[in-house]
């Protein structure tokens, strides 16, 4: 898989080299979380147990992975990549005398448990503010902490109906359809709370305070929504689905090309746009019709439009009509899938948008790395971890344990 | 409560549509973010919809939605005298977001080592539809553009009818939030080693970094996920999602083992109590039950009956007997729906804010919430050239002349 990167030219320390993470995020949400800040130089000691592994250390789809291991997923491994694992009962009383310790050492916790979770295990915010009184916390969640839904579960399909965002998604005649996969909010959301987090650490290097976040995906997604929710308070008017329609461009679709299920994007927004494009497709008879004139004219007659539009597109290639099209500054686009942006996409190979990892049991593959790059402090990843793997070195080094303690609490079968 | 987490720190917005977000968040961290617009107005500001479908620079509800909190000024960066202005604004602040194509600021001499020149400690967000450098740097990008070459754009829609966009510009928002991220990371590295830096933000790969069941399938086994209508492929069997009921549309999916158990099991229940013939009762016990393992003919099955079983309800009775039974089926919102809910409402998640033209509407306040600090929205969005007067004369120093100036020679 092609990806070199940032590796070409290796910063001397992360971003946020010197922070310490407790993380007990888990699914999608708070693995990225942690994910965002440990890529950029963060110690992140993820908290565990293989009596309730997270569901990406389980999940099965698309590797060759066993059904016994814990430590050969590559969903995990994406998602997780440059922490530290420590593997903990909390139901374990004796738990506690590491977790304190733990709890004292942290800058930062981060947690997404179902609202009220670490409250019934006596490790919420109020709790570990007694132990360390600056600590910085976040909290990931549906709908958030409070409110009448604070407990109520789902996962991103939940998110994109209830922000508002699914009823925006799809065909005017159609039942709305999943948005990408149905994976925004899961995505979304932890930069959200990663930003959270580097602001409150800012904040505490100039005030000495300590911070209790918390942020919820409905919250943070509705955000996306706020010019339709607008027109409805302005216009009264609920514009729902429009397929790829858009009111201010026209063409502003999606058109058939050759090869199986193949097709390119084009938009056009003004008059000057739509010359250049008619220009490029070599100023056919049709495009000169009264009926094209002007956006309000191509917005009326649309349906046939599309049509003449794809006419043209549907003989060439995708990759041909973004070049061609895009040469003559008309913006257009090759709807790429999985294979186009792994294996071919010469722009995303140059940002080195899947770094080479090592993998201690999936060998080497591409690993996503966070979406911005920073010039002087590039992200550097690091292989995810496997369940307990730094347990020794978290009991006894982080944490100044002797080894008669650490293996007293191996025996009591805290570390499982 | 005290101010937002980064009050103190400013920054100037130069971004058109493809950045707004970003200084959102910005500025509800407390950040005094100064949008700069050429003189006139930026053309962003005629983004529809418009207040009463009236076009006009200060009616566009689109730029009205994203530029909250912020200030506004006018200037031309590219008039000799206004480069002068906006060098010395830069000087003063600790962070630039800009998306204008890439080199573009460089052929003004405003790039990003000119800047840096000026202020070591700069951070710069450029946020592009493909980012500063690559051969397609240079593309000309829009939300649809950008998606389409993510793959995200190939993952959504009926698999009758060509791939179609997601909601509004959910990829220019999802990029603005990553550029927001990579600029408090920055920000916070300059705070600790007085190294300023340039945050390179791609739509195109922000949107890419969300497939990851995508990349897996096609890095792992050369399985091409496809678009799947209101379903969603989570291994080999493609299970429905979404849901018609009798007036709107609903999420209920089927989950397995222990997480999905006592919400499976109350979706049966209630069929029970309608029908006849219920194949989810084929199912004994809900925790053993592995939603991985069910072959398509006998989901197919199941989704047979939850359709029309669906189709009985209304959005409210759906709303009202999944809380009393768990079903966890959650009613697909409209802005009206948004504005009502009682979740939102009892957070605060609303705010009026006056503006002179759209009156007072509700906008939301925030994107996280603190016990501590207020990282809220506050005002509504500028109007042109509203703090032209405060910035230039209370907080550059320049004279009136030297303002009337700028003004002949059209820079502000």
């Amino acid at each position: 898989m092609p990806s070199e990167s940032a590796s070409q030219f290796p910063a001397a320390k992360g971003a946020l080299a010197g922070v310490k993470v407790l993380d007990f995020g888990w699914a999608i949400v708070g693995s990225l979380t942690g994910k965002f800040l440990a890529d950029h130089g963060a110690e992140v000691i993820r908290v565990e147990s293989t009596s309730r592994p997270d569901m990406t250390r389980v999940d099965r789809r698309y590797s060759k992975s066993s059904h016994t291991s814990l430590d050969d997923k590559p969903w995990f491994a994406h998602l997780n990549s440059s922490k530290y694992s420590l593997s903990l009962d909390l139901k374990n009383p004796r738990s506690r005398e590491v977790l304190d310790r733990l709890i004292a050492w942290a800058d930062v916790v981060n947690e997404n448990f179902t609202p009220g979770t670490l409250q019934r295990l006596g490790l919420d915010y109020d709790y570990m503010k007694t132990i360390n009184p600056d600590i910085i916390f976040i909290s990931g969640s549906l709908f958030g902490q409070t409110g009448p839904l604070a407990e109520e579960w789902g996962i991103d399909g939940t998110g994109a109906a209830i922000s508002g965002r699914l009823n925006l998604t799809g065909w005017p005649d159609r039942v709305p359809v999943t948005p990408s996969s149905g994976i925004y909010g899961d995505y979304v959301v932890p930069q959200m709370n990663a930003v959270a987090v580097v602001a409150a650490l800012a904040h505490r290097e100039k005030t000495g305070r300590g911070q209790y976040m918390e942020a919820s995906m409905f919250e943070v997604t509705t955000q996306e929504i706020t010019p339709a929710v607008l027109d409805w308070q302005s216009n009264g008017r609920l514009e729902g689905r429009t397929g790829n329609r858009v009111v201010n461009a026209a063409p502003h679709g999606v058109f058939p090309c050759t090869g199986e299920d193949r097709w390119c994007a084009i938009a056009v927004f003004s008059d000057q746009e739509w010359n250049d494009f008619v220009a490029a497709i070599g100023n056919p008879g049709w495009a000169a019709d009264a009926r094209f004139a002007t956006l309000e004219a191509r917005k009326a007659n649309e349906d046939e439009l599309e049509r003449l539009v794809g006419e043209w597109t549907s003989t060439r290639d995708p990759h041909d009509v973004m070049a061609y099209l895009q040469e003559r500054g008309v913006r257009a686009a090759a709807v790429q899938g999985a294979e186009d942006i792994i294996d071919n996409d010469p722009q995303l190979r140059e940002r080195g948008f899947l770094q080479t990892v090592e993998h201690s049991v999936l060998g080497p593959f591409g690993h996503q790395v966070p979406p911005f790059r920073l010039s002087a402090t590039p992200a550097r990843l690091r292989p995810a971890p496997g369940m307990g793997e730094h347990n020794e070195y978290v009991a006894t080094e982080l944490l100044g344990m002797s080894d008669p303690e650490y293996i007293e609490l191996l025996l009591e079968d805290v570390f499982r | 409560m005290n101010k937002g987490l980064l009050s103190g720190a400013r920054a100037l917005d130069l971004t058109d549509e493809t950045g707004f977000v970003c200084g959102k968040v910005l500025t509800e961290l407390g950040i005094d973010v100064i949008k700069v617009e050429r003189p006139g107005g930026d053309a962003s500001r005629m983004i529809p919809p418009f207040h009463q479908d009236i076009p006009g620079v200060e009616r566009s509800l689109y730029w009205k939605a994203f530029n909250t909190g912020k200030r506004g000024i006018t200037l031309g960066i590219e008039n000799p005298r206004g480069t002068e202005v906006f060098r010395d604004l830069v000087s003063r602040v600790d962070f630039v977001m800009e998306s204008f194509e890439p080199g573009y600021l460089e052929r003004i001499g405003l790039g990003y080592e000119a800047l840096r020149a000026i202020n070591p400690k700069l951070v710069v967000i450029s946020i592009t539809p493909f980012g500063q450098v690559g051969p397609y740097s240079h593309y000309k990008g829009s939300e649809l553009i950008a998606i389409a070459m993510s793959g995200v754009l190939n993952n959504t829609g009926d698999p009758d009818r060509p791939p179609v966009k997601e909601s509004l510009d959910s990829g220019l928002f999802h990029a603005g939030i990553a550029g927001a991220l990579g600029g408090v990371m920055a920000y916070y590295h300059a705070l600790m080693s007085g190294e300023g830096q340039q945050v390179d933000v791609s739509v195109q790969e922000v949107a890419a970094s969300r497939l990851t069941s995508s990349i897996l399938a096609w890095d792992m086994e050369r399985v091409s996920l496809t678009r799947d209508g209101h379903k969603s492929q989570m291994g080999p069997t493609s299970t429905d999602w979404f849901w018609e009921c009798k007036d709107g549309h609903l999420f209920w999916h089927m989950l397995g083992g222990a997480f999905g158990a006592p919400a499976n099991k109350a979706l049966s229940d209630w069929m029970d109590e309608y029908l006849e013939e219920n194949p989810l009762r084929e199912v004994t016990d809900w925790m053993k039950f592995d939603k991985a393992g069910i072959p398509q003919e006998q989901w197919d099955r199941f989704a047979d009956a939850i359709r029309p079983f669906f189709l009985r309800f209304t959005k409210d009775e759906i709303r009202e007997q999944s809380l009393k039974r768990g079903t966890n089926a959650t009613v697909a919102n409209d802005p009206h729906d948004l504005l009502e809910s009682e979740q939102l409402r009892s957070r605060g998640y609303w705010t009026r804010l006056e503006d002179p033209v759209l009156g007072s509407l509700e906008f939301p306040k925030y994107f996280f919430q603190s016990r501590d600090t207020e990282n809220f929205s506050l005002t509504a969005a500028p109007q042109v050239g509203a703090d032209n007067e405060v910035v230039f004369r209370d907080e550059l120093g320049l004279s009136t002349e030297k303002i009337d100036e700028l003004r002949s020679a059209n820079a502000i």
